[in-house]
């Protein structure tokens, strides 16, 4: 016993090794290829970061006395990557399938029921209209779901990946996303932006009854917003003559729909792009379309839509273990074909877009996605900021992501080499200042997590802790 | 035309006997040798006495005036769950699709409704009989995964009662070849047509695994045929002990050859696979709602097994395939010189039959062709030629009388004669037209 407990000790110890290491809050990195993605790429320059934030930056930027030397010679840094359209740091999301936004397939299912987790859930009642708010979870917040334990953060920030949009995804209205950076001691440290928009797709999951039609669901949302509206408006009413109006009901769908700054509406293709649009000026709302599956038939649309858009970048391919005789159909194989195409489509159009890590569970692969559409034509300046900055711009928060700027979040990564390259490997990451390692690189268990199965140990080690 | 009519309805009172008859200059269309024109068809006890130009009438008989008029052998079709099913949708009216995977042993004719209103509809175009499928062909019946389904039988859309109606009580065995189905179908699953990920993402079985299941149900058929010769053996050597077995004992007509196999397999594959099977068991065979038989085709014109094709009015079998697969498909095992023949597998649009092998006739089908596959050659691969589908002396009189090409939608069917007895042409449809006409 004692010793299973000893080598159970040991193994936590060997584990945590990796990821440790002492770092104060003044960082210089010195000497280093700077990528900005905001300006011109810097050859050799330094990047300080103090207590978090980007102090300097430059050919020339002064090294503070005392800081914390990162010797830069031959290495890249990069901005922190950013994943648009997310799950991670929602750990009961972990296990769940990517979201499709319409049709058949698996629905993102987050088990959110605060507050009674523990009592045995009643069987829904059927929904029988509006009224029954169906799959309507527009009070929940990824804010208040985020857990720096999810085990996929250590994956994630192995890749380069500091910061997500992560949104719970139950029903028709999952709830509002939020901007998290992926390390951090608690969830509260881990938000950058708590209100990135609203999650939405069409597919009927996680209620029952109605709507149970695409035109049911459309006609839902109109009224949802029309009820919000209303609602707002004797709210109003209410605060300004108490003693003489009745007091409105409180609301908590209607609250979270009022909430919303913008929209994350499903656009696989060109025909629910259009439905979508439309969607949009009748909520009276902005919107950001995710999905963008045949993103390469819909460059036009969007850029005269004037919209941005995440896009899938699990491209598809044609399926392990078929029917050998099974033709494909011309229009699946212009799909496989075309789809990673889009990338440069929608740059080449001027439409701006973030990638999601949406059906993809190795973090990596996000990026050898990308690196696919620069072989067929993406620049790759278009890639990172893709990654980066056009993400950070999308949910408003660019002025603090996305890019190596002066008073900007010290989110960065620096790498051996170009980050397309498949040989470039992550020596160091920094989110919010502090820095983190990538994982070891050891066979990977199916959890993508650490070896045994045991949630890592993820974030710093805390330096009051030294 | 209403002359001819109230002479067909007066028939019966009119002659000595209900079914001899001549019909005088029509034109007669033989379908096994060229239309003979202004000639005449003696028809006596119900049996086709003469055909030609000028027959002198020895025999009392009622004479009809064939002016204008055309007449054809009864048209079979191949296929139907006629008499079973009355409304697809209605569980309680339909007879199809007993549980099991084994039911050689059921016989569809004893359950046939004689009084079916589908009946008169399918008469109605020029239809005499009917194989009745025993099996599910869809609605809300069991028998879904069913292989062997049971016996089909062939009637004549008349009679009082099913015993009436009888051609052939075991016409052939219905069979469904197992099918590797791993596919989600059409699109890959369907879904939301605008939205390709969540189609392509669409829940499919793995191929190997897929397989596996197919394999397994093939074992189960040659462990069905392995125990049928050992009962046939048992039985023919009285061995003591022999205990007698309805679904065994329903299989030796099969294994003795007299049966045919009707055996349903859509794709070039499972067609391979059906036609080893039945060469390596011995057996005969038919295949039936073949769609695509590719390489198969030639072999199936070598190896004279024959095929009973579907209807064409339906949509292409792959996505990318050209609109007219279905349409054309008749004319390629035309050229390749396979026998075919034509079914309905349905009820409420049985009486399309004639159009829809006509179908076939501006993709390559010649006319003469699709007519045969309609009437002679329904007769040769159900074994019934010697009697029925093309009008000979000797065979019986299912006869229609027409004003025009009964392949055309706009002809129609004037007279219908079902072992020599004029037949109403009377249906549901033409009641309510005319009580509705009369209506003040």
């Amino acid at each position: 016993m004692r010793q299973q407990l000893l080598s159970l000790l040991l193994l936590a110890c060997a584990a945590m090794i990796p990821t440790s290491a002492e770092v104060p809050s003044l960082i210089a990195i010195q000497d280093a290829r700077i990528v900005t993605v905001s300006g011109a790429v810097i050859e050799k320059g330094n990047v300080v970061l103090n207590r978090g934030i980007i102090t300097d930056v430059g050919p020339a930027a002064a090294i503070p006395k005392g800081a914390w030397i990162v010797d830069g010679k031959g290495l890249t840094v990069y901005p922190g990557l950013i994943d648009a359209f997310s799950t991670w740091g929602i750990p009961e999301a972990a296990t769940a399938a990517p979201a499709t936004g319409g049709g058949r397939g698996g629905a993102i299912q987050v088990q959110i029921t605060p507050g009674q987790a523990a009592t045995p859930q009643a069987t829904p009642a059927r929904s029988q209209g509006p009224q029954d708010r169906p799959g309507t979870n527009s009070w929940v917040k990824a804010a208040d779901l985020v857990k720096p334990t999810d085990r996929r953060l250590d994956q994630a920030r192995g890749a380069g990946f500091t910061s997500a949009v992560t949104f719970p995804r139950q029903g028709l209205i999952g709830g509002h996303g939020a901007v998290v950076n992926l390390g951090g001691e608690t969830s509260g440290k881990m938000i950058v932006e708590p209100d990135a928009g609203l999650h939405m797709t069409t597919q009927p999951s996680g209620y029952s009854g109605y709507p149970n039609s695409l035109m049911g669901v459309f006609a839902y949302f109109r009224q949802l917003w029309l009820d919000a509206g209303h609602y707002k408006l004797s709210r109003e009413l209410y605060a300004q003559s108490p003693a003489s109006v009745p007091r409105p009901e409180y609301d908590r769908a209607l609250e979270g729909i009022l909430g919303a700054r913008r929209l994350l509406l499903p656009a696989s293709g060109p025909i629910q792009l259009d439905r979508m649009t439309g969607l949009s000026a009748d909520l009276k709302t902005p919107a950001v379309y995710w999905g963008v599956v045949e993103g390469y038939r819909m460059a036009d649309t969007l850029k005269k839509a004037g919209a941005s858009v995440i896009l899938n970048v699990k491209w598809p391919v044609k399926e392990r273990d078929t029917d050998p005789e099974q033709v494909d159909s011309l229009r699946t194989l212009e799909l496989r074909d075309k789809a990673p195409t889009s990338p440069a489509i929608l740059a080449a159009a001027g439409v701006r877009f973030a990638v999601s890590s949406d059906g993809i569970d190795a973090p990596r692969d996000i990026i050898r996605a990308l690196k696919k559409s620069i072989d067929l034509g993406l620049k790759k300046e278009d890639a990172l900021r893709a990654l980066t900055l056009s993400a950070a711009e999308i949910y408003g928060v660019s002025a603090r992501l996305g890019s190596i700027e002066k008073g900007k979040i010290a989110n960065l990564i620096v790498t051996t080499g170009d980050l397309f390259d498949d040989k470039t490997k992550v020596q160091l990451i920094f989110v919010d200042g502090v820095k983190y390692l990538p994982p070891p690189e050891t066979p990977q268990g199916p959890a993508g997590g650490f070896p045994g199965g045991r949630p890592g140990p993820t974030g710093p080690v805390d330096q009051e802790v030294r | 035309m209403k002359l001819v009519f109230a002479l067909a309805l007066a028939l019966p009172v009119l002659a000595g006997q209900n079914d001899s008859f001549l019909i005088r200059n029509a034109t007669v269309h033989p379908v096994s040798g060229p239309k003979l024109d202004n000639a005449s068809v003696l028809v006596i006890d119900g049996k086709i006495a003469e055909v030609g130009a000028k027959i002198a009438t020895k025999a009392k008989v009622r004479a009809i005036d064939g002016k204008g008029l055309h007449i054809f052998p009864g048209l079979i079709d191949s296929g139907s769950p006629i008499g079973l099913v009355e409304i697809a949708s209605v569980r309680e009216s339909s007879d199809t699709g007993e549980i099991g995977e084994f039911n050689p042993q059921i016989r569809a004719l004893i359950a046939v409704n004689p009084e079916s209103d589908h009946i008169p509809v399918t008469r109605a175009n020029g239809i005499t009989s009917v194989m009745v499928v025993p099996g599910s062909t869809g609605g809300r019946g069991g028998g879904s995964g069913s292989i062997i389904s049971g016996q089909a039988s062939l009637i004549h859309l008349n009679g009082w009662t099913w015993e009436q109606m009888e051609i052939r009580r075991g016409g052939a065995l219905q069979m469904t070849w197992p099918a590797i189905s791993s596919g989600g179908g059409r699109f890959g699953g369907g879904g939301d047509p605008d939205s390709m990920p969540a189609a392509m993402a669409a829940r499919r079985t793995p191929f190997s695994e897929a397989k596996r299941n197919q394999e397994a149900q093939v074992r189960k058929i040659q462990e069905l045929f392995e125990s049928a010769r050992r009962y046939q053996q048992a039985k023919t050597a009285s061995e003591p002990g022999f205990k007698p077995d309805l679904k065994l004992e329903a299989m030796i007509p099969v294994l003795e050859g007299k049966l045919p196999i009707m055996v349903f397999a859509a794709r070039e594959r499972e067609i391979r696979e059906a036609v080893q099977w039945a060469e390596k068991e011995k057996v005969k065979i038919v295949l039936a709602g073949v769609r695509r038989p590719g390489k198969m085709t030639e072999e199936l014109a070598k190896k004279n097994i024959p095929v009973i094709l579907s209807s064409p009015f339906t949509p292409p079998l792959e996505e990318d395939d050209p609109y007219d697969e279905p349409y054309s498909l008749p004319g390629a095992l035309h050229k390749a010189g396979v026998k075919f023949a034509f079914a309905s597998f349905g009820t409420q649009f049985a009486r399309n039959l004639p159009y829809e092998a006509s179908q076939g006739v501006p993709f390559g089908l010649p006319y003469d062709a699709a007519l045969r596959a309609l009437t002679l050659s329904a007769a040769e691969i159900w074994g019934i030629a010697d009697q029925y589908g093309s009008i000979q002396p000797g065979k019986t009189a299912d006869l229609i009388v027409t004003d025009g090409d009964p392949l055309e939608i706009q002809t129609q069917v004037k007279m219908m004669f079902i072992k020599g007895e004029a037949v109403d042409l009377e249906t549901k449809h033409t009641g309510l037209y005319k009580k509705y006409l009369a209506r003040p």
